[in-house]
């Protein structure tokens, strides 16, 4: 068993290291300022079916989201538009690198934490997403102690006693 | 030494969830209030689970909770809930008649979804007047509205109880179209609002305006009901039904999940009427709160339902456009 | 009715064996988090806001109070141990906290970082219960129009809390202020972005999209630490006897009384906040100090400066929000949630119909810096261990207090999934190099601001004239244009330093 994981851990550890290696570079103001320009004008296109107004308003429910979105698109093509003109400049660009190790371990993450919501919510019974947390996130850090998994276990069985009988929260 | 720690402590941890688990005779109904949390259903809500293990002979005990949300609380009450399960919801001619007529769609219930248990209390609203308008009856009401004066009314919600209330009363009077209602996200800030000059009247409980009345901002100038208001601060204050106009009163439905035992829910019905039969239940009604307690029947609960409807469908221009 | 008619009845609601406890476990709670480079205060009062939410107002607001002060302080026990501020704010303490520490006066620095966070908690504690009463009184006075121009005044708080982009920052708030959008609208009850979801209806709750921008990121974020950083070794609290010679405690005099002073001034301003008070209280202690040379190499005058000012802020910010609603930063922000859930709407009608409950508050938060006085003598040493709890014990524990805390909000698994989503979200948002302050305060504010503004209109008619007819709308407009003159002057000279510094 002890030997199985070492190996599992030694494959994991090839694999992190070529992924340490994989950078990706991106500009962050540009793609920030497309990404706000499209929700703003999908957000415009979608407002008719979203927000019912009546015709006796004075002041309907569309306008206050439309004066956001609109200052929204201003503020994104400013970021879009200052990034543009330093690219025809030659001017240095804001960019912000991705490191691929970095991005994996936080989808790793995501998955223990959609896991967790969805045991809990398939069994209707808290302590036991609660206690596949501790013991994934344990696993996730490696962590060979097994008096960690006994604090963290029973932290979670505590917390949920905490709020199931103190709190009164039922789940 | 740190493993012994560890071993006792993860024993202790299950032994304590274990030992919770294990429950009294003693039966504990949560009753969900829909509706915030400092206002008039929560605080009588409160004050009936407070009362509650005075006359359950210690079998039922009422646990009150408000979570704010209207139709969307009891959406995901009734979701959540099922027959027998030990849980209460507050719900009145708001869902009832006036958002199932609006927006059913907002709704993932009906009447049938419940069993009715009791009316926790009937609430007489009154209209005030900004008192530089000198409005002190409805015939001074009449005269005003005649004279093609605004007519603005700061009220509750868009769509509330109180709006429906203002409609009717200004509606009938042949004043629909003069009529604007300004929402405030509080009955108290509505109540505020005559008083700081931004409207000129207001539809509030009693109990919501009292204190600006007795500051000398508002004329209470009618009651929303057949005659006028017998007592309390506002004895005397005409109720609108005396000329014919239309109204209803505001009720507090207490409600059970369809297919709870019949006896279970007569139980309920019975700690709740000695309850709101207390001496100093009624009391505080009367005095603090400006309330009346009327228990009734599920006939009584479905014509008030039907009342209210008709109401809202000849009113419903008026308020929602 | 006045402070004195109201002391007696808030005294009786306040001394009670239950909101001792409160406090005690708040502020406990609060230095543990503040200790522990990484637990941020903001994270850990969004984590125990669901404990409230079954507990009575003074409860409640103590213990949220006692974790928000103690969290000032806490955050100076690892910036003196280890040389990492447990929280931003304790940046400038760590400037001389560290060397003191290193000349071999650990328990001295931590014992001068103490008393001047007492010291600066129980003046701002005064200048609130003194001051805030007279603010509300004006607040009472302001109509729909008014309060509008104070939701537009708050919304500068976006420039302070916007980072390094501006830009950036107004993209993140106007998300915020859309978000706040969702669910039924506020003036007609038309659903608004429910994409057919009836639990939409009731808008996403404050708490629940809290839990997913500031914590379950926090959680994602842990993907960036590397294997040897699961441990952080905090040094031991040291063998000095920890004493503060007469001449010390007359040089700290000054600098500590400058830094409440500024932190209080500093603190009702909304949109700075305690980082912001602790280096301009460091920057004026050190110009007048008569051992200017001293500041970075172990000056007392150093600590007490930073740290009077940074926790004289909490107080002060909650002037704008028992009275106007306004909170003064992200934490604050969460525990107007707090006051709301029990019904407390601020404003002059929490001074007079809850007065009693209101002085209780304010007399609780000199209780407060006096519990954390007395936690912080006697259980520093307890403090500096917890800087040493590995991150494999801390990050399932993080996530289960999340996830339960989403859950009890509604008693709904649906507010988990909103919380995940808004924690991937926010992690998108780090990516892209956005705020997520602003993000907050636009959720805040967002209601409050749209229905100020549909309300004024329909009662002028939609003539704007009505936000220009009164003394306090001029007012409110005038602080308004020299809060942004000072921020576009703040940004073009940073602008102009970094030139000059490439």
């Amino acid at each position: 068993m002890k030997n199985l994981i070492e190996r599992a851990e030694a494959k994991l550890d090839e694999w992190g290291a070529k992924l340490e290696q994989k950078n990706i570079e991106y500009p962050v103001d540009l793609i920030c300022g497309i990404l706000f320009l499209v929700i703003g004008i999908v957000l415009l296109l979608i407002m008719p079916q979203q927000v019912q107004i009546s015709e006796k308003d004075v002041v309907n429910g569309r306008a206050f989201p439309t004066m956001l979105i609109w200052l929204m698109l201003a503020m994104s093509a400013l970021l879009v538009g200052r990034e543009a003109y330093n690219m025809v400049m030659h001017r240095p660009t804001k960019t912000k690198t991705l490191n691929l190790l970095v991005e994996t371990k936080a989808l790793v993450i995501v998955l223990i934490l959609v896991v967790t919501y969805l045991l809990a919510e398939v069994t209707d019974l808290f302590v036991v997403g609660a206690v596949f947390c501790a013991l994934a996130f344990l696993v996730f850090f490696r962590c060979k102690k097994p008096l960690y998994y006994a604090i963290t276990v029973s932290m979670a069985v505590l917390i949920w006693v905490v709020f199931h009988f103190v709190l009164n929260v039922s789940f | 030494m740190k493993k012994r720690i560890a071993a006792l402590v993860t024993a202790g941890v299950l032994a304590l969830s274990m030992l919770t688990g294990c429950g009294s005779k003693q039966e504990s109904w949560k009753v969900t209030c829909p509706w915030a949390p400092s206002g008039v259903a929560a605080m009588v809500s409160q004050k009936a689970a407070a009362k509650s293990p005075d006359y359950s002979d210690n079998k039922i005990t009422l646990v009150a909770e408000a979570v704010k949300g209207d139709a969307a609380t009891v959406n995901t009450w009734v979701s959540s809930t099922k027959a027998n399960d030990k849980e209460l919801v507050f719900a009145g001619e708001g869902l009832f008649a006036i958002t199932e007529t609006l927006d059913p769609a907002k709704l993932q219930f009906s009447y049938d979804d419940f069993e009715f248990v009791e009316n926790l209390y009937s609430s007489v609203f009154v209209l005030s007047a900004d008192s530089s308008l000198n409005l002190k009856n409805l015939d001074d009401l009449e005269a005003y509205v005649k004279a093609g004066n605004p007519v603005s009314v700061a009220v509750n919600g868009a769509t509330g109880s109180e709006a429906f209330l203002a409609a009717a009363l200004f509606g009938s009077m042949g004043a629909g179209d003069q009529l604007k209602l300004t929402p405030y996200q509080s009955a108290a800030e509505a109540a505020q609002a005559v008083a700081k000059g931004e409207t000129n009247f207001a539809v509030s409980h009693q109990s919501q305006i009292l204190e600006t009345y007795q500051q000398g901002g508002v004329d209470v100038v009618c009651a929303f009901d057949d005659k006028a208001i017998e007592n309390g601060p506002f004895a005397g204050v005409e109720g609108v039904g005396s000329k014919g106009y239309p109204y209803f009163r505001n009720r507090c439905f207490v409600m059970a999940r369809k297919g709870t035992d019949a006896a279970k829910v007569a139980e309920l019905k019975e700690l709740y009427d000695k309850i709101l039969a207390d001496d100093e239940m009624v009391e505080w009604l009367n005095d603090t709160m400006l309330l009346e307690v009327d228990t009734m029947t599920e006939d009584d609960v479905k014509a008030h339902i039907e009342n209210v409807k008709s109401i809202v469908e000849q009113y419903k221009d008026i308020v929602a456009g | 009715m006045g402070l004195f008619d109201f002391i007696g009845p808030a005294s009786g609601l306040l001394f009670t064996l239950e909101n001792i406890i409160w406090i005690n476990l708040g502020v406990f709670i609060g230095c543990v988090f503040a200790a522990i480079p990484g637990l941020s205060v903001i994270l850990c009062i969004i984590l125990f806001l669901p404990v409230t939410y079954t507990m009575r107002a003074i409860p409640g607001m103590m213990f949220l109070l006692g974790i928000y002060c103690a969290g000032g302080y806490g955050g100076s026990v690892s910036a003196i141990l280890i040389n990492t501020p447990g929280t931003p704010h304790a940046a400038a303490t760590m400037l001389d906290g560290y060397p003191l520490s290193k000349m071999g006066r650990t328990k001295a620095a931590l014992k001068i970082a103490l008393y001047a966070s007492t010291f600066g908690g129980i003046f701002s504690a005064l200048v609130l219960l003194f001051l805030g009463p007279q603010v509300a009184k004006i607040s009472a006075q302001l109509g729909t129009a008014e309060y509008f121009m104070v939701c537009l005044f708050g919304m500068t708080i976006i420039a302070g809390v916007s980072g390094k982009s501006l830009v950036k920052g107004i993209i993140a708030a106007c998300l915020g202020l859309l978000i706040s959008c969702v669910g039924a609208d506020p003036m007609t009850s038309y659903d608004r972005f429910t994409f057919g979801i009836p639990r939409l209806y009731l808008g996403l709750d404050l708490a629940v999209t809290l839990i997913g921008l500031f914590a379950l990121v926090e959680i994602i974020g842990k993907a960036e630490l590397k294997r040897n950083e699961l441990n952080l070794h905090a040094g031991k609290i040291g063998n000095d006897d920890g004493k503060i010679t007469k001449d010390e405690y007359k040089r700290m005099f000054r600098p500590v009384l400058m830094g409440s002073i500024i932190g209080s001034c500093v603190g009702i301003v909304p949109g700075t906040g305690a980082s912001e008070a602790s280096w301009f209280s460091y920057n004026t202690a050190k110009n007048l100090s008569k051992h200017p040379e001293e500041f970075g190499h172990g000056s007392v005058e150093g600590v007490a400066a930073a740290e009077s000012a940074n926790n004289a802020v909490c107080g002060a910010t909650l002037i704008p929000l028992l009275t106007l609603g306004i909170p003064g930063d992200g934490c604050v922000a969460i525990m107007l949630s707090a006051l709301m859930i029990n019904g407390l709407n601020p404003g002059l009608s929490l001074f007079t119909t809850d007065g009693a409950i209101m002085y209780a508050i304010m007399l609780g938060l000199i209780l407060v810096n006096i519990f954390m006085f007395l936690q912080g003598k006697y259980l520093t040493s307890l403090f500096a261990k917890v800087v040493s709890i590995p991150q494999q014990i801390l990050t399932p524990i993080i996530v289960i207090f999340c996830f339960a805390g989403a859950y009890s909000v509604n008693s709904s698994y649906f507010d988990l999934s909103v919380a995940l989503v808004f924690g991937v979200m926010a992690w998108f948002m780090r990516k892209l190099e956005l705020p997520a302050v602003p993000v907050l305060l636009g959720m805040v504010l967002g209601n409050m601001t749209e229905t100020n503004f549909r309300r004024a209109l329909l009662i002028s008619d939609g003539s704007p004239k009505i936000f220009f007819s009164s003394v306090y709308c001029w007012i409110f407009i005038a602080l308004i244009v020299v809060v942004i003159i000072g921020i576009l002057r703040g940004k073009m000279k940073e602008t102009k330093n970094a030139k000059v510094e490439q």
